[in-house]
């Protein structure tokens, strides 16, 4: 069950504090959002590919791996450009642009997430000043993930052993038999989150209203650095689309 | 019978949770013993098809378990697992009673008789109406054993059924399965309570390390070095060992020898 995806390497993303990350990574997605052409969107997603690899550290494969689950969108999105435009090949150019674009918004969600930590994220999230408790939110939604993974599991094999066979029947048969898993895995999940509540608060959270961390993130001169590179950058795109035109067609 | 023949089990990622296990039971109560991570639910899982082997076969009267999927093998060896809310969901005891008959296509009148029949068994006749969640932790167990019941297997999985329980409780669910032995039920206890395991087991089973450490009568089994597994023996032994008046059962037989 994939749900850290963070990868330990010695990088330059991953020294970077996580507001510049997330700083760039709101820039790389506007700069992927200004252009249309194919011209620019295709070249792009390589661009982004060597990026993440040069700078992060994470080798081609890797990034191929927590891409895969998203290849169907990209058929999907090419067929259907290649249907709906005409011509039909210059459909299909426009489909596999607009599909590598979407791959590249993913691309760069799941750079961040495997050059920095969960915790660094989170950290970056609140000295952005949002409020400590969604902090803690995420990370438990995150932490949880596995955990009710690996009890729907028990309670399907529970089930499978009073013969229930998800298998068998049509749709609505299914969903109804679904229940029998559900409601055991509702119940169980309400119950873990009352008793994480009582916790938390034996531990006094929400004692202080401002928290002490015992990790700290701190902006260093690369940091500034990093961030005015990524300033420049979509200052440039920005330029090149609307002062220039560049990299926009007009499809109708 | 139940036929385990050089069972091998990888989980995806490599891990051998199982080497080469060789057992076989019939109608008789054995109790699956080993510290954390030895394998037990890993074996036991196997023998109600939950989970196929990666090398060796799993014979259950005469079916392999590659070949036939869960429900089918349901009707032979019930599997109560260790929590027993992880499988209530239906609104009345009732319905969740007649949930496995149901799957099993039985027929309504079929269904509420084994229904009847397996609340007797566990003594819950009169508990109907009730909501599962609303039962007490030894009712509840008891209600997980008719579930699996009332597919009338011939032989039983029971994953911890007194842990967490009363005195009281522990007493009830052990009555009913010294009663379901008696009725010719083949039943594989894992526990890690050495107490149950002296009073219910005639054979053990140790694993240790995904191995078969030890399969034999439960008064060879105490005379291992058991904190060697993770294991000690239960307090009524240590005493009875130390005075000298070797391996006894229960309190009573313990009496008895020092009576005479």
């Amino acid at each position: 069950m994939m749900y850290n995806f963070y990868v330990e390497r010695d990088s330059v993303l991953h020294s970077l504090d996580p507001r510049v990350k997330l700083a760039g990574s709101a820039s790389a997605v506007i700069i992927l959002l200004l252009f249309n052409s194919p011209e620019v969107l295709i070249p792009l997603f390589f661009l982004t590919i060597l990026l993440v690899y040069t700078l992060g550290k994470i080798t081609p494969r890797e990034q191929y791996r927590v891409l895969k689950p998203l290849f169907p969108i990209l058929i999907i999105t090419i067929v259907v450009w290649a249907f709906v435009y005409d011509p039909w090949y210059r459909g299909a150019l426009i489909g596999v642009a607009y599909g590598l674009r979407l791959l590249t918004f993913g691309l760069i969600a799941f750079s961040l997430l495997m050059t920095t930590t969960q915790r660094e994220l989170i950290l970056g999230f609140i000295k952005l000043k949002m409020p400590y408790e969604y902090g803690l939110t995420m990370t438990i939604a995150l932490r949880y993930i596995p955990t009710l993974y690996m009890l729907a599991l028990n309670i399907m094999d529970a089930q499978k052993a009073r013969g229930w066979e998800m298998e068998k029947g049509n749709i609505l048969v299914r969903m109804r038999k679904m229940s029998a898993v559900l409601v055991p895995l509702l119940i169980a999940s309400i119950k873990t989150a009352h008793e994480l509540s009582i916790a938390l608060e034996s531990r006094a959270f929400g004692a202080r209203k401002e928290r002490t961390f015992l990790y700290t993130i701190e902006m260093k001169g690369r940091d500034y650095a990093a961030l005015l590179m990524t300033g420049v950058i979509l200052g440039i795109a920005l330029y090149m689309r609307y002062g220039l035109g560049f990299g926009h067609i007009k499809l109708y | 019978m139940i036929e385990v023949k050089g069972l091998w089990h990888i989980y995806e990622g490599g891990k051998e949770a199982l080497r080469g296990i060789d057992f076989d039971m019939g109608n008789e109560i054995v109790a699956l013993v080993g510290p954390n991570g030895s394998g037990k639910t890993t074996l036991a899982k196997h023998l109600n098809g939950l989970l196929k082997p990666t090398k060796g076969e799993v014979i259950v009267d005469g079916l392999n378990t590659k070949e036939h999927s869960v429900a089918e093998l349901s009707r032979i060896v019930g599997y109560v697992f260790q929590n027993p809310e992880h499988m209530f969901f239906a609104e009345s005891v009732f319905g969740e009673v007649a949930f496995g008959p149901r799957n099993l296509g039985l027929s309504g009148e079929e269904v509420e008789e084994r229904v009847r029949w397996a609340l007797e068994k566990v003594n819950l006749e009169g508990y109907e109406n009730r909501t599962p969640y609303s039962l007490s932790g030894g009712e509840k167990q008891r209600l997980a054993i008719a579930c699996v019941l009332s597919m009338k297997p011939k032989y039983l999985v029971l994953d911890e059924p007194t842990t967490g329980l009363d005195e009281k409780s522990a007493e009830s669910v052990r009555d009913i399965i010294r009663s379901l032995h008696r009725e010719g039920h083949g039943i594989l206890l894992i526990t890690h309570e050495m107490d149950l395991v002296l009073e219910l087991a005639r054979r053990v089973v140790l694993l240790h390390g995904g191995k078969k450490i030890f399969d034999g009568p439960v008064d060879e089994f105490f005379s291992l070095e058991l904190r060697d597994y993770g294991l000690d023996r239960p307090e009524l032994l240590r005493i009875s060992f130390s005075i000298g008046t070797g391996f006894v059962r229960t309190v009573e037989e313990f009496v008895g020898r020092l009576a005479r």
